[in-house]
């Protein structure tokens, strides 16, 4: 009976949604690791292109230029934060985007409809990205080097840091939802990645550099600031009241997305696969 | 008769419009594809346009650009990317991984030739969708798009578009080497990218770097177009009239093409096909 009992338990572990979910990252790095050189090469590339964006500030700050009231390591702390956001989500989340993309055009996207699971989920699992960890190194390796630099920051900074932080994530997802559901109707068009990408570009410098209209944009409409500006704010002990506006956004935002995605794949029709 | 015709037929220009015309023709039934960049460059665009105008607030110059010339370097390397962008590079590792590249080394067309083509159909494509809305948004935001040299602007933007292709190709060439190149052509992508100052000017990298970049092929495929354009040339201290860092771009291309042969001949006779 226990015994039956702790099998039941197994199981049920094993099917749950995390369950799938770390079966589906220990088949992603299974496949990939038939080409390891490619694999490394790959995340090392992925990982020195998440410098990009602090090198051009170094490079910025070293010619004696400057963003108004940022330092050089404020700015490096908000795109490492930025970087870690984006390092979380590409490999874990964000792969929904070009799976949907490439099983619709392939007509594989019908096998996951079928699945015992949601759609969601199974475009999640099967859309682990394994080469995108080094965004992950990359963002870590950026935040570290931008807080060794930084006085240290007290305890309550951090929590508000983490906070935001984890609504970054979110908004994250919800960008992921927006895109897959494109990804549904826009048969085949990898391109849709340009577009999200020029946005949140956004969000790797402070908010204070754009006039009044787009700071209203990025906070209100589709809160970009979010991803990095505040959390890094928050971090420095320089937040504003304009914040809570920005979480109600993020949530309206990811809530959108899912009714987005949903009816995107409502909308759905094979042409076989 | 019948001969003489099947030979014009077969003649290397009309093969090459043959190539040009399909391809435009393919690409054609995807521009929306294409059509992203209309949004996406703008928004690009912005985000430098408030960064260097935050910058600029604190300061008349930098690295010897002012403001105006900053939003034309970025607005003009911008078009220039539209203008050399080409896929050679991914396009020759596929047709060795499928096998596909039998049916080239079959046909009587170098498949370089055939592959600079395809890149001249996609761009003219490419000018017509991106390139010209961007344009129109460019001047609609007042950045300054009249070339100080309009000749030597279009040699410049013609050997770039040339040169880009080579480079592209060479990376491509690895494959013949090489069962997976994705790592290798994204190193290389990315540091072409970086050198090629497609992301910012090259001048503004740390002095020992731009010595080193001064004699890397990558400058010439984005910083000299757009100095050409600007009207003036200098890079670690080396300051060249138009006319003499053109002419060195064109000894780039001729480099380019004569390394690309020597890489491709090795790889031929190192490749090994199985079936198509």
């Amino acid at each position: 009976m226990t015994g039956e009992n702790s099998e039941t338990r197994t199981r049920n572990i094993r099917f749950s949604a995390a369950g799938v979910y770390i079966q589906g990252v220990k088949t992603a790095l299974a496949s990939r690791m038939a080409y390891r050189g490619d694999f490394i090469m790959s995340m090392l590339i992925m990982m020195i292109v998440e410098f990009g964006g602090p090198v051009i500030t170094l490079i910025i700050y070293n010619n004696g230029a400057s963003f108004p009231g940022w330092n050089q390591y404020e700015v490096l702390l908000l795109q490492g934060i930025f970087l870690l956001s984006r390092g979380i989500a590409f490999p874990f989340f964000m792969g929904i985007v070009w799976n949907t993309i490439g099983r619709v055009r392939e007509g594989t996207f019908d096998l996951l409809l079928i699945k015992p699971r949601s759609i969601l989920l199974m475009t999640v699992v099967t859309g682990f990205d394994s080469e995108d960890l080094g965004k992950l190194i990359g963002g870590i390796l950026v935040f570290r080097y931008a807080l060794k630099n930084l006085p240290v920051q007290p305890a309550s900074h951090w929590v508000s840091f983490l906070i935001l932080f984890v609504f970054s994530l979110i908004l994250m997802f919800a960008f992921a939802l927006f895109m897959a559901g494109l990804g549904i109707v826009w048969v085949g068009n990898y391109r849709i990645y340009d577009i999200f990408m020029s946005v949140i570009d956004f969000g790797l410098y402070p908010k204070s550099i754009f006039t009044k209209t787009f700071q209203s944009i990025l906070t209100y409409i589709i809160p970009v600031s979010l991803l990095a500006s505040y959390p890094a704010s928050a971090l420095l002990g320089d937040l504003d009241q304009s914040v809570f506006m920005a979480l109600l956004s993020s949530v309206v935002f990811l809530l959108l997305g899912f009714m987005f995605y949903f009816k995107m794949v409502r909308n759905y029709t094979s042409a076989g696969g | 008769m019948q001969g003489t015709a099947v030979k014009k037929g077969n003649s290397p220009p009309r093969v090459f419009k043959s190539v040009i015309t399909a391809t435009f023709k393919e690409h054609m039934a995807y521009r929306s594809r294409m059509a992203v960049s209309v949004f996406a460059q703008p928004v690009y665009f912005l985000v430098n346009y408030f960064i260097w105008q935050a910058i600029f607030q604190i300061r008349d110059t930098v690295s010897g650009f002012t403001f105006g010339q900053m939003l034309s370097y970025f607005a003009v390397s911008s078009l220039v990317g539209f203008l050399n962008w080409d896929d050679s590079g991914n396009v020759l590792p596929m047709l060795v991984q499928t096998g596909g590249f039998i049916t080239f080394q079959l046909r009587p067309v170098s498949h370089i030739y055939y592959s600079f083509f395809q890149k001249v159909g996609h761009r003219i494509m490419a000018f017509l969708i991106e390139m010209l809305p961007v344009v129109c948004f460019y001047i609609m935001l007042g950045i300054n798009l009249v070339p100080a040299e309009p000749f030597w602007v279009l040699i410049s933007l013609f050997l770039s578009f040339v040169l880009s292709f080579l480079i592209n190709y060479t990376i491509g060439t690895f494959a013949f080497w090489f069962v997976r190149t994705d790592g290798v052509r994204r190193a290389v992508y990315l540091f072409t990218s970086i050198c090629s100052g497609a992301f910012l000017p090259l001048n503004l990298f740390p002095y020992s770097f731009q010595k080193l970049l001064f004699y890397l092929p990558f400058q010439f495929i984005a910083y000299v177009p757009v100095r050409v354009f600007i009207g003036q040339y200098e890079l670690a201290g080396i300051t060249m009239s138009i006319p003499q860092i053109v002419f060195l771009q064109a000894v780039m291309v001729a480099v380019m093409f004569l390394v690309n042969r020597a890489l491709w001949y090795m790889g031929i006779k190192h490749f090994t096909g199985v079936g198509a």
